[in-house]
């Protein structure tokens, strides 16, 4: 065993995370929003209706609100 | 014991994303379709005698669409958990990466799946007012959003305990406590559901399609937190890696 293992005390650096890391999380939530959530606040006409009906057994089968 | 990288983590939540996802999708062909199925029968006889639309989208496309649906949700899911991960892994009290990233699907599940589905069932299609489909996602959206920041308190609450002295299970004990309070607290304070079931659709159907749903969610949290924990665990085996004495059997 190399003599630089440590004891396995409590003790664990913290991981610097930048912005963009936190901007990526924001855009998968959005993306979550658009599949699960979104009843024309952002996306409106035909693209709107299509991805309604096409993700329609995807929101009723996570538990998300739907009309 | 090493640090892991943000890149190195990133990747592995994409990884644990995938596999979540296409557990959450057989679950959703094999255990929710089959509800659905019955659900668009009670539609069918509702509407049985007027001429029936031409859908936008056909039955297959949707199944498929919710098989996609549940994999690209998955894998935006497990981005979020690895960025979480990596911000808040120094304070999980958990002793290796595999138990920290159980905990903390745990928590993720508890706030974004469990606690809404308790509190605003999931229903199957044939039940719902289009009309209130704006103020019932803003109840749910909302109240995931409060049961994130309980599940940051009850990790404030252990963490304060610990640095007062508290033993390390008292302490874990005191932070369960306090989250448990939180969400009961949650569960009464958020507004009540609007959702009338109409009286074509069977007590059964509805309980069944429920159990469905959050056997999916729960399907698709426990695969992204054991898969994540799983490639965050270094691979040595053998007696040198035993020896160290920081890894246990299960991390928790």
């Amino acid at each position: 065993m190399p003599p630089t293992v440590s004891t396995g005390a409590d003790v664990v650096a913290p991981i610097r995370v930048p912005l963009i890391a936190w901007l990526l999380a924001v855009v998968a939530l959005g993306v979550v929003y658009l599949l699960l959530q979104e009843n024309g606040l952002v996306t409106t006409g035909q693209i709107a209706a299509y991805l309604h009906e096409f993700t329609h057994d995807g929101r009723h089968a996570l538990g998300v609100p739907c009309h | 014991m090493t640090t892991p990288t943000l890149g190195g983590i990133l990747r592995r939540g994409a990884l644990a994303g995938v596999a979540a996802g296409v557990v959450a999708s057989v679950v959703a062909f094999a255990v929710v379709e089959p509800v659905i199925a019955r659900a668009l029968a009670v539609e069918e006889a509702r509407s049985a005698g007027t001429p029936a639309e031409e859908p936008l989208v056909g039955r297959a496309m949707q199944v498929a669409g919710g098989m996609v649906a549940a994999v690209a949700v998955a894998v935006c899911l497990a981005l979020v958990l690895a960025v979480v991960f990596a911000t808040v892994r120094h304070r999980l009290p958990a002793r290796t990466d595999f138990g920290r990233a159980v905990l903390l699907a745990f928590l993720g599940f508890v706030s974004f799946s469990l606690v809404p589905a308790l509190k605003y069932p999931a229903n199957p299609p044939a039940v719902g007012d289009p009309d209130t489909v704006g103020a019932r996602t803003a109840q749910y959206l909302s109240l995931i959003a409060a049961g994130v920041a309980i599940a940051w308190l009850a990790v404030l609450v252990r963490q304060v305990l610990v640095e007062r002295g508290w033993s390390a299970p008292l302490a874990v004990t005191g932070g369960v406590l306090a989250g448990v309070a939180g969400y009961l607290a949650l569960m009464l304070i958020w507004p009540g559901g609007t959702v009338e079931i109409p009286a074509d659709v069977p007590a059964r159907l509805i309980w069944d399609f429920r159990v469905a749903s959050l056997a999916e969610l729960t399907a698709m949290w426990a695969t992204m937190g054991a898969v994540l924990g799983l490639l965050l665990t270094p691979r040595t085996g053998g007696p040198a890696a035993r020896a160290d004495g920081s890894t246990s059997a299960t991390g928790l």
